[in-house]
């Protein structure tokens, strides 16, 4: 039997007398699209941080493509194949947006792929078309709207080249319209293929986000957090329809 | 002999298009002709030897620049670097007789050692916590300094060293070119993509991380050219001194190169050398009025660092030159039109 290709298991981490993240586990598939949902609070972010490596679970694993990532640094982690957005950006704001995507561009694992190796402006500003802002390349990032900050945090994961995308929340900030054109991207870069000189490797995705609606319209998949622990985990249509998630969604006598 | 003339046409067209357009070209061209020059014009002793330490300090300052300007990693004890090079190399030279070409390199890797020695604990710290943090390493080698002086020579320090050259003149360009060409160095490393990421490192390091980039094997790597840099200054300030004394320890060295480099303008590397070639001259002159020395000293500082927040030559720079709005090639402040995309300046 082959390993799945995310795999986690059991995952916990307290903050202090807080548990964040109660012995969450599941798995998901190479070409998966996995919405992750929870109330304010319920550990998203953290499950996200504990994934990529930027904190280290108390206990529980992680197995990417059947190996143990549990623990690794973060750049250890991304150069394997996993790609990760922050919900609150975080550019390099003092310098041009093709630069803060030129950094994701020079990875030894995005400078291994494909036959551009030397042309990393290049990729770089082909990352930022497909994000949709390849117009402001030279631009500071400090001078970027919150909507085309979230599209600079796509380019930067996307530049990477990885084989499984999260997205914290990109459609936060975005108007509606901005929000279905970021949807379209997101499923053609899910198809995979090549977009100028970057390459798609069609990567699987973990989706946080609170814009059920679109969300729904896009994934295959979704999983709820509260409190820490998986409640739900199944289609659209079945998790929105569970009492669980819409007590944890609209409190008690809310269903 | 065709290619030849080919060459120097090519070079003569990147020289007009490329340095004669903007004022702060021309000013570093006719600064390094200045200094390559000098000695045809006077041979005075006391003026080289004032420009001959002026040099080493500017690439001290430069080196400070690249750790803590850059990579953002602060740096309060920069003279540990500039210290240890300057013992190496009078130890080297002293005791197995090397001569100044071969002990201010070895001299150097000395820094290198100085300079993981303190990246690796600092790795984990940031801020006020790191800049406290180096500012101790040479205070306590110090201390050793003086708990071994038959080997360190204690207060007096080493001396008796060789001679950098055999002439004024000599050392002055020795250290001059040894200035200019390190100097020039950083400035294309930081101008690479290898600049890229270590300015990433300096905004933001978790982000950086995020990006798939080992920051770890990036600061360190900024710790040992930046110590391997500051040693050179070190061994090479050593063999103009023909000593190495617990000064080039001391806390008000590694507080002076910072004065230098943040009154030069931080984050440039010619920020700092212009700051040293401006304000140890400067220090020089007012000797002669010691009672205003220290006065006219932190005026100035303080003036220019209230007044030009990123320092003295990047202010001056953008009074004389602007981005173009568009594609963000600088231009003179004079033009109404942009030199490369012709778009109008505002």
């Amino acid at each position: 039997m082959t390993a799945p290709f995310l795999d986690i298991n059991g995952l916990t981490k307290d903050f202090g007398g807080l548990r964040a993240i109660n012995h969450v586990t599941f798995a998901m598939g190479r070409q998966e699209m996995v919405g992750l949902i929870g109330p304010n609070g319920a550990g998203k972010t953290t499950l996200v941080r504990l994934i990529c490596g930027i904190l280290k679970p108390d206990k529980g694993k992680v197995s990417f493509k059947g190996r143990n990532i549990t623990g690794l640094k973060t750049w250890d982690v991304v150069n394997r194949g996993i790609a990760a957005t922050f919900q609150n950006m975080r550019p390099f704001r003092r310098l041009p947006i093709i630069a803060n995507v030129m950094v994701s561009c020079l990875s030894p694992r995005a400078m291994k792929r494909g036959e551009w190796v030397k042309r990393v402006e290049a990729k770089a500003m082909d990352a930022l078309e497909f994000a949709g802002i390849s117009d402001m390349a030279l631009e500071k990032a400090s001078t970027l709207s919150q909507g085309d900050l979230k599209r600079l945090e796509v380019a930067r994961a996307v530049a990477t080249e990885p084989e499984l995308l999260i997205l914290d929340e990109p459609f936060g900030g975005l108007s509606p319209a901005e929000t279905d054109l970021m949807a379209k991207s997101i499923q053609r870069l899910h198809k995979g293929g090549r977009f100028g000189r970057l390459h798609s490797e069609g990567p699987a995705m973990i989706i946080i986000e609170h814009k059920l609606q679109q969300l729904m319209k896009i994934v295959d998949r979704i999983i709820v957090l509260n409190f820490g622990t998986v409640i739900a985990d199944g289609t659209p249509e079945e998790v929105v329809k569970n009492p669980e998630v819409i007590e944890a969604y609209l409190g008690e006598g809310g269903a | 002999m065709s290619l030849v003339t080919a060459h120097l046409r090519r070079a003569g067209v990147i020289f007009r298009n490329e340095v004669l357009v903007l004022p702060s070209r021309i000013a570093v061209l006719v600064f390094i002709l200045g200094l390559l020059l000098l000695p045809v014009f006077t041979q005075d002793s006391y003026i080289l030897r004032i420009l001959i330490l002026t040099s080493i300090f500017a690439l001290l300052a430069a080196s400070w620049d690249f750790l803590s300007g850059f990579t953002g990693q602060m740096n309060f004890g920069h003279a540990l670097f500039f210290g240890v090079a300057a013992y190496s190399t009078a130890l080297l030279n002293l005791h197995l007789g090397i001569p100044p070409w071969g002990s201010i390199p070895l001299g150097a890797l000395g820094g290198v050692l100085a300079g993981l020695v303190v990246g690796i604990p600092c790795l984990r710290l940031r801020g006020a916590y790191l800049a406290l943090t180096t500012l101790s390493f040479p205070i306590i080698l110090m201390g050793v300094v003086f708990a071994i002086p038959d080997i360190s020579g204690g207060e007096l320090g080493i001396s008796g060293l060789a001679r950098l050259s055999e002439s004024r003149v000599g050392d002055y360009y020795i250290s001059v070119l040894l200035m200019l060409v390190l100097s020039f160095a950083m400035w294309k490393v930081t101008d690479s993509k290898t600049g890229i990421i270590l300015h990433a490192i300096r905004e933001d390091e978790l982000a950086c991380r995020a990006a798939g980039i080992n920051t770890t094997r990036y600061k360190l790597m900024a710790f040992c050219v930046s110590g391997f840099l500051a040693g050179i200054s070190g061994g090479a300030y050593a063999h103009v001194m023909r000593l190495a004394g617990p000064s080039t320890l001391e806390v008000a060295m590694s507080f002076q190169v910072i004065i230098w480099a943040v009154f030069g303008g931080m984050v440039s590397i010619y920020g700092p050398v212009a700051g040293v070639f401006i304000l140890f001259p400067l220090m020089e002159l007012l000797r002669f009025i010691p009672q205003a020395r220290m006065l006219v000293f932190a005026l100035l500082v303080l003036v220019t660092l209230l007044y030009m927040p990123e320092g003295l030559i990047p202010w001056i720079r953008d009074k004389i030159e602007t981005v173009c709005p568009r594609c963000k090639a600088r231009n003179v402040a004079s033009r109404s039109n942009c030199r490369v995309c012709n778009a109008v300046l505002d």
